[in-house]
């Protein structure tokens, strides 16, 4: 039970990016994108083609991924989203959807659909308390606390941080006080561009690499953001681990393959008793 | 004198039709402007048009000289036209000092202390309350911070939106007596207010707005003079005395 | 050649019924729909399942298919009564959906997962002559459609119709009235789940053959480039834009023959990725785009964002 636990808590911290992903861009862009799971199902295949095909370390491949894949990311929202920009959430999420298979079929056409692994020196698992564990495990909880901690600096520290959640909090007071949107939006899609890109990574290394893999995750990752609070970083953050504990320990009761039943029962109970989650605030719509 | 600030033959509106029909109105350097008029005059829509929410689909909106119907609210800010609009004027979940310090960065004042001491003496209740969420401060609270917000950086022009609004008629005073003092350092003022009368007081000018368009123009203290007036413009007017 | 083009024409009308549902469901009731294809699954399977396992006659399991679908739809409604915010609606549909196609694709002993219910008979095949049975369910086909875009056109005009239309439009006003009404959100996504299950019955009865992997979300990417092709609201444009899409898209089948040297994977994929960027281009360039775009945010955000 603990070992399902320990597997939960690192499913969860896996999804801490994402859902951190997934609550900025519902933040500032103010629509659910359901783009976000073939983002980092490419993402990671860039990395697996600096990495197994190119022969990088997957440090480098990742550090340089992310940050091509965060102006990647800003040159699709100038394709996709910027010419619908204003439009009502159901365009905008409907557009995310065609985005999504445009993407996962990129890496599909790629790279096929067998799936593939990254380069990287298997080592030994070792056990601690009665649980086993393995070393890219203890990297991905390195590197997501590392993400978390930076996200956080950068949201509270610093000036585009401030600007994303004022826009975020009131677009059109965000304009008035000379926030320049269009800039914060591009900002808004390099940060989780390398989100995202960090994410499909840690994915990659869990799992295999395959074209669904990124949007297998879409509802757990939805369903973590939802439960924390759409818009509330700290949410996304609590809502992944909550989200990946609870499907974990579902499996002990439950078929594992309807795993996906507890983010959903979570969206459900949300919505329902609580629309702005754990740490979100009620969103005005005026 | 020049206008800082002016609407010639403006329309706007949201959706068909317009709300603002041909509006004519000039803001003098230096003066106080009270936009006066019945709910649905179209008062906020001209403020939100001068601002660049709204987009002007006829006429022009001139500021320090230049036609600036193309230009983006955050250009017009960062050029020195400040607008604090009547509700949702401050960041809720930032902090009082996050709302200070994002106006003060993006309104062109950099990275320092967003309160000058200047700015800190018009306003000495805020540093108390630099930790609190923006959205727990009281009414009058909240109107104080969009004030000092939009001032950070000294505009040319600040505009109001009913900045008296539901707020207490002791602090409502004082409020229009840190605008008084605001314009007597150089800032040209252009208010819209229901609360008419101690608006009036400090104004220079009123103009008053119906239907969308200009009704009348006069100096501040002939309109307070006008007793008819007062009854059809100025809201349920507190009959100050008469 | 003829052959071909009536397969088509028969696919073309259930692609339609599926777009009139969603058209019905989004565009009168503005509850979008994101777990159409789960809910075409269970309409498919249930169909399947009735007659192999359950012995009954096409008809009957084509009923079948239409009260469980409407059920479905009815109770999925029911749980997310208090949501009026579309988009939130859109996600718990799209998890529903991803729930019912994981049931199809696991649970062995009644779908035989991922083999597929094979051997599904056509509705009245044995009466009908072999070699004109194509016309004949080219002609049933057609009808069921005309009937679909009949029956839904009566409820929208109905007083029915007109409340869904006021919810629709006022998100404040729904909330504040009371459940009785709200019951009529309920109503048309069942409804509109009824015609999805009509769909799924007879993409089964074409097929003959029906396994997971034709419902992927490849199928609410069709539906939705129909209703936005086809226009604002009315149902005939749904029609139109279903016939259109189906066309281009099945049709490009065909790449097959003129790119050879690409498998059939890849392109898949290809036809995939010609079908996303369509829906894209879609939304950009069909304005009109669906439900009344809220003037509002339309004049203050694209002012600002179209300004330097």
């Amino acid at each position: 039970m603990l070992q399902t636990a320990f597997n939960g808590l690192i499913s969860g911290v896996i999804m801490t990016l994402p859902a951190l992903a997934v609550t900025l861009l519902f933040g500032v862009l103010k629509f659910p994108n359901f783009a976000v799971g073939a983002m980092m199902t490419v993402a990671a295949y860039l990395a697996f083609a600096l990495n197994a095909q190119l022969g990088w370390s997957l440090i480098a491949a990742t550090a340089v991924v992310a940050i091509g894949f965060g102006v990647v990311c800003i040159l699709i929202d100038q394709l996709t989203f910027k010419p619908l920009r204003g439009r009502s959430a159901i365009t905008l999420m409907v557009a995310s959807l065609g985005l999504g298979f445009i993407l996962e079929n990129l890496a599909r056409f790629a790279y096929g659909n067998t799936a593939r692994s990254f380069a990287i020196e298997l080592a030994r698992p070792f056990r601690f308390l009665d649980v086993r564990m393995n070393h890219e495990q203890m990297i991905t909880f390195a590197i997501s606390t590392a993400a978390m901690i930076a996200m956080w600096l950068l949201l509270t520290r610093s000036p585009v941080g401030r600007a994303m959640r004022a826009v975020a909090d009131n677009p059109q007071l965000a304009l008035v006080r000379g926030i320049d949107a269009e800039r914060i939006i591009r900002w808004t899609w390099f940060i989780t561009g390398m989100l995202l890109a960090v994410g499909g990574v840690l994915i990659g290394m869990d799992r295999a690499l395959e074209p669904p893999m990124g949007s297998n995750y879409l509802v757990s990752v939805f369903g973590a953001a939802i439960l924390g609070g759409l818009g509330s970083p700290l949410g996304a953050f609590a809502g992944a681990l909550l989200i990946g504990v609870a499907s974990e320990l579902s499996t002990l009761v439950m078929p594992p393959n309807y795993r996906i039943g507890i983010p959903l029962a979570a969206i459900a109970l949300v919505l329902v008793f609580r629309p702005q989650g754990l740490f979100g605030q009620p969103y005005i719509r005026k | 004198m020049s206008a800082v600030l002016s609407a010639s033959g403006l329309h706007a509106g949201y959706g068909t039709g317009d709300i603002l029909k041909g509006i004519d109105v000039a803001l003098e350097e230096g003066r106080i402007l009270t936009l006066i008029g019945p709910n649905g005059s179209g008062k906020s829509t001209l403020v939100k048009t001068m601002a660049g929410l709204l987009a002007a689909r006829q006429g022009e909106v001139r500021f320090a000289g230049e036609c600036v119907n193309d230009w983006s609210p955050p250009r017009r800010v960062q050029h020195g036209l400040a607008y604090v609009p009547q509700e949702y004027n401050v960041f809720r979940n930032l902090t009082v000092l996050e709302n200070l310090r994002i106006s003060h960065e993006f309104m062109g004042g950099g990275k320092g202390e967003p309160l000058s001491p200047e700015l800190a003496a018009l306003f000495p209740g805020l540093p108390a309350r630099y930790g609190a969420l923006a959205g727990n401060l009281s009414g009058g609270e909240r109107q104080m911070l969009a004030l000092a917000c939009a001032l950070t950086v000294r505009p040319k022009v600040l505009m109001l939106d009913e900045i008296s609004a539901g707020i207490s008629p002791l602090l409502s005073t004082a409020i229009f007596r840190t605008v008084k003092s605001i314009n007597a350092r150089g800032v040209s003022v252009l208010m819209v207010e229901q609360n008419a009368i101690e608006a009036l007081g400090i104004s220079d000018t009123c103009v008053v707005l119906a239907g969308g368009r200009v009704r009348f123009s006069a100096p501040a203290g002939e309109v307070l003079g006008m007793k008819d007036l007062q009854s059809l413009y100025l809201g349920d007017a507190r009959e100050a005395g008469a | 050649m003829i052959s071909f083009l009536v397969l088509l024409g028969i696919v073309v009308c259930f692609s339609a019924i599926l777009a009139l549902a969603l058209n019905f469901q989004w565009g009168l009731g503005g509850m979008v729909n994101f777990g159409l294809a789960g809910f075409y699954t269970l309409g498919a399977y249930t169909c399947a399942l009735l007659i192999l396992k359950g012995g009954a006659n096409t008809l009957v399991a084509t009923l079948g298919a239409m009260a469980i679908v409407a059920a479905a739809c009815a109770l999925t409604a029911l749980v997310t009564l208090r949501v009026t915010e579309e988009d939130y609606f859109a996600i718990v549909t799209l998890g529903v959906g991803e729930m019912l196609r994981l049931v199809a694709l696991n649970e062995d002993w009644l779908t035989k997962g991922a083999l597929g219910l094979s051997g599904i008979p056509r509705p009245l095949d044995h009466l009908i002559p072999h070699d004109v049975y194509v016309y004949f369910l080219l002609g049933l086909s057609l009808a069921l459609l005309l009937g679909t875009l009949w029956v839904l056109n009566v409820l929208a005009r109905s007083p029915f119709g007109r409340i869904v239309r006021a919810l629709r439009e006022d998100d404040v006003v729904a909330a504040t009235l009371g459940k009785n009404v709200l019951w009529a959100r309920v109503r048309v996504f069942a409804i509109g789940g009824a015609f999805i299950g009509l769909a799924g019955a007879l993409h089964a009865f074409y097929y003959q053959y029906i396994d997971p992997t034709q419902f992927t979300n490849i199928v609410i990417a069709y539906a939705f480039m129909a209703v936005i092709a086809g226009g604002r609201g009315a149902h005939a444009g749904a029609i139109w834009g279903a016939a259109v899409v189906m066309v281009l898209l099945e049709g490009s089948r065909f790449l097959k023959d003129v790119i050879p040297w690409l498998d059939s994977d890849r392109l898949a994929a290809i036809r995939i990725i010609i079908i996303g960027v369509g829906l894209i281009l879609l939304l950009v360039f069909r304005p009109q785009g669906f439900l009344r775009e809220h003037r509002l945010q339309v004049d203050l955000v694209t002012a600002t964002m179209r300004n330097r």
